[in-house]
């Protein structure tokens, strides 16, 4: 009886685990792109109200009010560019037949993390925080005065964001390698290229796009 | 229904079938048989392939039975048929030699 219990806690614990590091085994093709694409736009919405940019596959910039729209473009931009390369990575190395709507389904639900971060930096505290520092480092007077809380508020913001762009990172992965049924060395090298290719590329299409529009 | 064990539980390597017997006559062969090449495969794998086959080849009602996603079996199907690839070489040439 102990032993079944303990069995079932185990199944249960491991469930719970690859529900959070590799949901893409339950998860792929439409049911993913319909899930990833709302979270994105809902991104979208909370980085606008707190003026977040997510402008860079894995950049997070707060403090620059935009139109409303560019806040879930920069997340469509950033998921697009990166489901491009891995999908033709994956057609030179995957030895499987794989299709899309996968890649792109998993790729833009493993971007559910920011939308933690999109919330996570929704009080101002980070904006007055994140000038203050950037005055004293420019060796400026700061504008506005910081207390304690704010600084606290910072903290926690910065090391979920952390955490979130780490995590957002294995996801990535877990999608790529499942989707493209690809494993080892070659699945990793080519997805750390994609990564550091796309996010070159997203900043060269972004920061343009923001500076046209303010 | 007893479970057919296809490798050894103390080495791990592939079991050979040593012994055959018609259950009307009693009449029993003895030798040293490979088993056919999906024999060779896990139980798991060998459940795998039975609903594959019940599903008529379906790779989404696999799916759906398994609450899997598509690329998991999809996947899960690859790895089995690069297993059959290995191990079923050697068997299938045996079984066109005895043919």
């Amino acid at each position: 009886m102990t032993e079944i219990s303990l069995n079932s806690e185990t199944s249960t614990r491991n469930r719970l685990s690859q529900w959070l590091f590799n949901p893409f085994m339950f998860v792929a093709g439409l049911p993913a792109l319909s899930a990833g694409l709302a979270i994105i736009l809902i991104s979208g919405f909370f980085c606008w109200l707190g003026s977040t940019h997510f402008d860079g596959v894995l950049d997070v910039h707060t403090g620059l009010a935009a139109q409303w729209w560019i806040f879930p473009a920069e997340g469509l931009i950033d998921w697009i560019l990166l489901a491009i390369p891995l999908f033709f990575f994956g057609l030179i190395i995957s030895k499987s037949s794989f299709r899309l709507i996968d890649v792109f389904g998993t790729q833009a639900l493993a971007r559910w993390p920011y939308l933690i971060t999109a919330v996570v930096m929704l009080p101002s505290a980070n904006l007055k925080v994140g000038n203050f520092v950037f005055a004293r480092l420019a060796q400026t007077t700061p504008v506005v005065a910081v207390n304690l809380a704010d600084i606290f508020i910072f903290a926690v913001a910065m090391l979920l964001g952390i955490l979130m762009a780490v995590w957002m990172v294995v996801l990535m992965y877990r999608a790529y390698s499942v989707s493209c049924n690809v494993k080892g060395t070659k699945a990793i090298a080519t997805f750390i290229i994609a990564l550091i290719g796309t996010e070159i590329i997203s900043k060269v299409i972004i920061l343009p796009l923001i500076n046209r529009v303010i | 229904m007893k479970i057919l064990p296809t490798t050894c539980p103390a080495c791990n390597e592939q079991l050979k079938v040593k012994s055959l017997i018609c259950e009307n006559c009693s009449t029993e062969i003895q030798g040293s048989y490979d088993l056919p090449p999906l024999g060779q495969l896990s139980i798991d794998d060998q459940l795998f392939l039975l609903d594959f086959i019940k599903t008529s080849g379906s790779l989404k009602d696999m799916a759906g039975i398994l609450k899997l996603s598509y690329p998991t079996v999809r996947n899960r199907l690859d790895e089995i048929i690069e297993r059959i690839k290995l191990t079923g070489n050697a068997g299938k040439n045996n079984m066109e030699k005895n043919l």
